[in-house]
């Protein structure tokens, strides 16, 4: 009895719970759509259908489901942001390096990291394209510049987060600077580190699908806009909204998860 | 001796990125940067051009300005509200609350460009005025955003406390309500302003990608995307300038408030 009690009011189980609730929000609001509004599936349908949708051979495309469409674009755009959050995060690494090294890099290069960050990624994606001439790759700088602050300044953090003492201690024993930052400071900023990477991962994905919406060629942002215009089924939309909210929360734990792989000994927390 | 040391300090605080401004600036200026790049003025147009747009238009700008601070500033205000309310009831109920801590923390990783449709479309009915329910659906996609970043942060401030500072007051028979007021209280206070450093850049950013999205056409971000839909790359550039402007604006005015509040906090 007091097992099952414990079982039922653990951390999960009340997770549970809430997102049970979300969807029972969300299901009220549908049914109040559905009897008020004429097109109901254009604002909010039920949930069920979204899963309907899924496994329907309704053709959305001349050649492909639903489901096809969303995945293989999704396959794109996903592969898009993986490739620019892996350069953001080398990028970003070597940067707080840098200016965790050298005083004048940080005072130089600070400020204007806060600035990149305000710049609205789409206004920077038509130079980018201009740049590159190629509209996949600046795709993927784009998910490279946004994982690349929360990284850099998080990871700098970490390496000002050392203790003095230990510091002190590493000089007296007349270590090396590079014995010092192998030893002592990268272990010591590796939490920092994965903060950064928890809020970039998430960011990655959804500069990848925004700046899809600019440009044709594929990607979950083209389908997600070309839905919305009602050029093909609104329940592409719906899927994509689906799958980026589940991918997005995905990216997020997948970086807890790797964290606690690379460094057990730390208590993961929320 | 010690004063002047500080002062160098700031001094090349400020020189440092403003020499590194500069030299860019004049890169742009000269198109040594467009050689280097292999653009043209047409997409990255010259500062100066820039800038006399901006002078052109200011009444226009600060229409879409205006429109844009409304839809932010009334999302974070609201939105930090929220979130620090959600947290206090998190820490009164810490079974549940922490749970559904972790369900707002995995609201901010749904990517905003699907916030946005989806309220944009459930806001449809509030109004028949097309630029009163588009500012409504823009706020509350804000609000989300924000609130969620503040509710983990309130809550950790909430109830990552000083070691045995609880038992202390409750061994001077301290009310639950006490206990809060004098210390959760102002233990959170930091932990507040980390949130708003999050917060103040973002809710301006999602505010503009919002726009991108919204019915009525106006606000700064919206302007950016007609304008480098229809290629016109100055003005877009204009527009961007503008929203940075934004953006450094109300992180100063953080900044500023920060130093204020937290005046003798800091170690």
């Amino acid at each position: 009895m007091n097992k099952a009690k414990k079982l039922l009011l653990s951390k999960k189980m009340i997770i549970l719970y809430w997102v049970l609730g979300l969807i029972a929000v969300w299901e009220v609001i549908a049914s109040i759509v559905a009897v008020t509004k004429r097109s109901p599936e254009n604002v909010l349908p039920h949930i069920y259908q979204v899963i309907a949708s899924v496994f329907s051979n309704t053709m959305a495309g001349p050649t492909k489901t639903i489901t096809q469409i969303v995945i293989s674009n999704a396959g794109m755009t996903l592969w898009r942001a993986a490739v620019g959050f892996l350069i953001g995060m080398a990028v970003g690494y070597i940067l707080a390096l840098l200016m965790s090294l050298f005083k004048t890099v940080e005072k130089v290069a600070f400020p204007y990291l806060m600035i990149i960050q305000m710049i609205p990624i789409l206004g920077i994606a038509p130079i980018i394209l201009a740049i590159t001439k190629d509209i996949d790759a600046s795709r993927i700088i784009i998910a490279a510049i946004l994982t690349f602050y929360p990284v850099s300044t998080n990871v700098l953090a970490g390496f000002k987060s050392v203790q003095q003492e230990k510091l002190d201690l590493m000089f007296s024993l007349a270590a090396k600077r590079k014995d010092v930052y192998m030893k002592l400071m990268v272990p010591a900023s590796m939490p920092y580190f994965f903060t950064g990477l928890k809020i970039a991962a998430p960011m990655a994905i959804t500069a990848s699908i925004l700046v899809d919406t600019l440009q044709g060629g594929g990607g979950l942002g083209c389908m997600l806009s070309q839905s919305l215009k009602h050029a093909m089924s609104i329940y592409v939309f719906w899927q994509i909204a689906f799958l980026s909210a589940i991918v997005g929360i995905l990216s997020f734990c997948l970086m807890g998860v790797i964290e606690k792989i690379l460094s057990p000994q730390r208590k993961a927390k929320l | 001796m010690k004063t002047k040391k500080i002062n160098k300090n700031m001094v090349t605080n400020i020189l440092y990125p403003v020499i590194f401004g500069a030299i860019i600036l004049i890169l742009c200026q000269t198109q040594i940067m467009h050689k280097i790049l292999g653009t043209d003025v047409f997409t990255l147009p010259l500062p100066s051009r820039i800038i006399e747009i901006i002078s052109e238009n200011i009444p226009k700008i600060m229409v879409n300005v205006k429109a844009t601070l409304i839809v932010s500033v009334g999302g974070l205000i609201i939105g930090s509200l929220l979130g620090y309310l959600l947290a206090i009831i998190a820490t009164v109920f810490p079974k549940g609350g922490a749970g559904g801590l972790s369900v707002a923390a995995a609201f901010n990783a749904i990517p905003i460009v699907v916030i946005a449709p989806i309220f944009n479309n459930l806001t449809k009915g509030i109004s028949s005025d097309a630029s009163f329910r588009s500012m409504i659906a823009k706020t509350l996609v804000v609000t989300v955003f924000c609130m969620a970043s503040m509710s983990i942060n309130a809550y950790r401030g909430l109830n990552e406390l000083p070691p045995f500072s609880v038992d202390l007051l409750k061994s001077y028979a301290a009310g639950n309500f006490t206990i809060f007021k004098k210390l959760r209280l102002p233990n959170s206070i930091p932990y507040i302003f980390i949130a708003l450093r999050v917060t103040v850049p973002g809710c301006i950013i999602s505010g503009v990608v919002c726009e991108y999205f919204a019915e009525y056409v106006i606000g700064v971000g919206r302007q950016i995307r007609e304008n480098i839909v229809t290629a016109q790359y100055a003005t877009a550039w204009a527009y961007i300038t503008v929203a940075c402007i934004m953006g450094i604006i109300m992180y100063i005015i953080l900044l500023i408030a920060e130093n204020v509040l937290l005046k003798g906090r800091k170690s």
